[in-house]
């Protein structure tokens, strides 16, 4: 009968479109292709941190080579309540992929979960959401980065010694890394003694406070480790200003360039060493468009961008070497 | 208001009034030319205004949620011709807490919103009582109910924040509490924005039908005539302060609930978005004068405001300096008013 041919022919039809799909997998993003304009919302931290502005400045640097697409980035002001709103915008406005760096790990990991769920491919970057809904993180390996430097203040105390360690915001994914990695780093060397771990928020007036503090409390205090160059620089002062700066060895994490960036403290002998952390700019990038413009299928989940220390024997040549 | 003027204002010119009725209705005029505002330069996707699409109004009202229900507690505090500090702090101090007896003492949903809700009334009690009772400016004294609370949530939190996660078993917290943070009716409306939207009706209906809300009026208006009339001027005072410290902590609870968090420094800088709103609302600083209505519309206005500037894309300096301007462009069209004409004095 006519009705029964039509339906196995449609099945049939059917069966031979469907199946070169099926082996190829369907692409992540739901408009892919060399042809058309493509929407990043970056819903950035803040705009008032050096690592951040950073991050923002390479992110604004590289998208021109990408003409395709168009780069927005949202100041979340340091706050859960105005990021997530500015994400539930970039849903709103259908952005084509989301770039986010969380400022607290659990508060932004509902809103992230939305996007995710609605088809928009999500990239952390340096700080990532709990869970498992996002495309891919980009970031350094926190934990590795401080556990190099854990095993580098071994090598600068080799008699041993007071520590201290001024930690990032606890509520962020980075800092519990990177004060974990530090203890491991140290772990085999009893001789170096941690007498104090307080946080800073990544702030450096907090750092000066604390540290200062600190100082006052355990005069003997040998070398601190920061989570971030901001606090470096703070526990400087607070060193300075009680005439210890040349006891004391202070090993910041960022490595920022330019003449406020930690890698020319270390140039001028203001701090034993310090770690670039990357900012993995290039790297989203890179993933942004094997996402939309190739039609990528499947992408890593992770991808780590590598550090480098910088220390007294490198520092001059990589401040004249990194411009931006 | 004295005798004279009062008669002075009854033989004014009838070509005066149009601008009172301005005023009585300027926040909800407000609201609406900057939702024309939104209308306009929306951005459009496939033929969509973006703005006025219900997910985007759902994310509005979410956005302005906690500190919408901050403000409705204000407006009573600031009609009474008083201010109340502290709030942001209690916020934080409620979130902190709700978060602690969830999962460091593992207790069930509804005693803990239920002693969290009798901490911040008797935080905000006290605080009303130290102010009445010892003659004390109620901007000293919720500005060292502030400090107080930062540090009672430092203390409860163990200086760190608390994350809330759900299951069953230690350490974990039921996983019914995570439903302040979910959207009901298939994803579109935010259960924070259900309970502002709730706690709005019922602010506003206590505030306009009830005896309270008219001693809220009288005791802000003129505090010696109050006493003079017989209103409890005293136990007045003393309520709007519990009512503030009891919407904060309503706020703390749906702000944990909402980020799965309990940190002890959230809240910060909550109060002066709620400030903001009751004035951009219309209330006057000075008591006596204030709607409800102007203080949601105001809250709302400000998250319009705000989304707008977001879905085009403007930095969030410009927002700052819309605020300021709209802040100063209320209180200004106010008291411009307020004072020639009769006015709701």
């Amino acid at each position: 009968m006519p009705r029964m041919h039509t339906i196995g022919t449609l099945a049939a039809g059917m069966a031979l479109l469907a199946s070169p799909a099926l082996a190829a997998g369907t692409p992540i993003a739901k408009t892919c292709g060399p042809n058309n304009h493509y929407l990043i919302g970056f819903s950035q931290v803040d705009y008032t941190e050096p690592y951040r502005q950073h991050v923002d400045n390479q992110m604004q640097e590289l998208v021109k080579n990408y003409p395709q697409f168009k780069l927005v980035i949202a100041d979340g002001q340091a706050n859960d309540n105005t990021q997530t709103s500015q994400v539930e915008n970039f849903i709103t406005q259908q952005v084509d992929i989301l770039f986010i760096s969380p400022y607290e790990s659990a508060p932004l990991t509902p809103v992230v979960a939305r996007a995710y769920k609605a088809g928009i491919p999500v990239i952390t970057l340096d700080r990532n959401v709990i869970g498992d809904q996002y495309t891919t993180f980009v970031g350094g390996d926190n934990f590795l980065i401080a556990k190099e430097a854990g095993e580098y203040a071994a090598t600068l105390l080799p008699d041993g010694g007071e520590i201290a360690i001024l930690e990032g915001l606890p509520s962020s994914s980075p800092a519990i890394e990177r004060l974990d990695g530090f203890k491991a780093g140290i772990a085999n060397h009893p001789n170096l003694k941690v007498v104090g771990v307080q946080a800073v928020d990544w702030l450096e007036d907090k750092a000066v406070t604390v540290f200062s503090a600190m100082l006052q409390a355990h005069p003997d205090i040998k070398l601190v480790y920061t989570s971030n160059d901001l606090a470096a620089a703070g526990a400087y002062i607070a060193a300075k200003s009680v005439g210890k700066q040349n006891q004391i060895k202070i090993i910041g994490t960022d490595g920022l360039p330019g003449p406020s960036g930690g890698i020319r403290s270390v140039m001028e002998g203001q701090w034993a060493a310090t770690y670039i952390y990357p900012t993995g700019a290039a790297e989203a990038l890179e993933l942004a468009k094997k996402i939309l413009i190739d039609c990528a299928t499947s992408v890593p989940r992770k991808i780590t961008v590598p550090t480098m220390r910088v220390d007294p024997q490198n520092a001059k040549e990589l401040y004249e070497k990194l411009k931006f | 208001m004295s005798e004279q003027a009062r008669s002075e204002a009854a033989a004014r010119p009838a070509r005066l009034r149009p601008l009172a009725v301005l005023v009585r209705f300027q926040s909800l005029i407000g609201l609406i030319v900057v939702v024309l505002g939104g209308i306009v330069f929306s951005p459009r996707r496939h033929g969509m205004v973006l703005f006025l699409t219900p997910d985007n109004i759902a994310n509005i009202i979410r956005s302005i949620s906690e500190t919408g229900i901050i403000a409705l507690g204000m407006t009573f505090v600031i009609i009474a011709a008083g201010i109340d500090l502290s709030v942001g702090a209690i916020l934080g101090l409620s979130s902190v807490f709700t978060a602690s007896l969830l999962i460091k003492h593992g207790w069930a949903i509804l005693p803990t919103i239920l002693t969290v809700l009798v901490a911040g009334t008797v935080f905000g009690t006290l605080q009303g009582a130290i102010s009445t009772r010892f003659r004390l400016q109620p901007f000293i004294v919720t500005l060292a109910g502030l400090q107080a609370a930062r540090g009672l949530a430092l203390v409860a939190s163990g200086n760190n924040y608390i994350n809330i996660a759900y299951g069953h078993g230690p350490g974990l917290a039921p996983p019914a509490f995570g439903v302040l943070g979910a959207r009901l009716f298939h994803n579109t409306l935010p259960v924070a924005s259900l309970i502002f939207i709730l706690l709005a009706a019922v602010a506003a209906l206590v505030l306009n039908t009830t005896r309270f809300g008219r001693y809220v009026y009288a005791v802000g208006g003129n505090e010696r005539a109050a006493r003079l009339s017989g209103i409890p001027v005293n136990r007045v005072k003393i309520a709007v302060y519990a009512i503030t410290g009891v919407a904060s902590a309503i706020a703390g609870i749906v702000h944990a609930g909402q980020f799965s968090f309990g940190g002890p420094n959230d809240g910060a800088g909550y109060e002066l978005t709620a400030i903001a709103a009751v004035v951009i609302g219309g209330t006057d600083l000075f008591g006596g004068a204030g709607s409800m209505v102007g203080t949601i519309a105001g809250s709302v206005m400000l998250g319009a405001l705000a989304n707008i500037l977001e879905l085009n894309d403007v930095s969030a300096a410009m927002q700052l300096l819309a605020t300021g301007a709209i802040i100063v462009a209320a209180a200004a069209l106010q008291s411009f008013v307020g004072r020639r004409d009769g006015g709701g004095r």
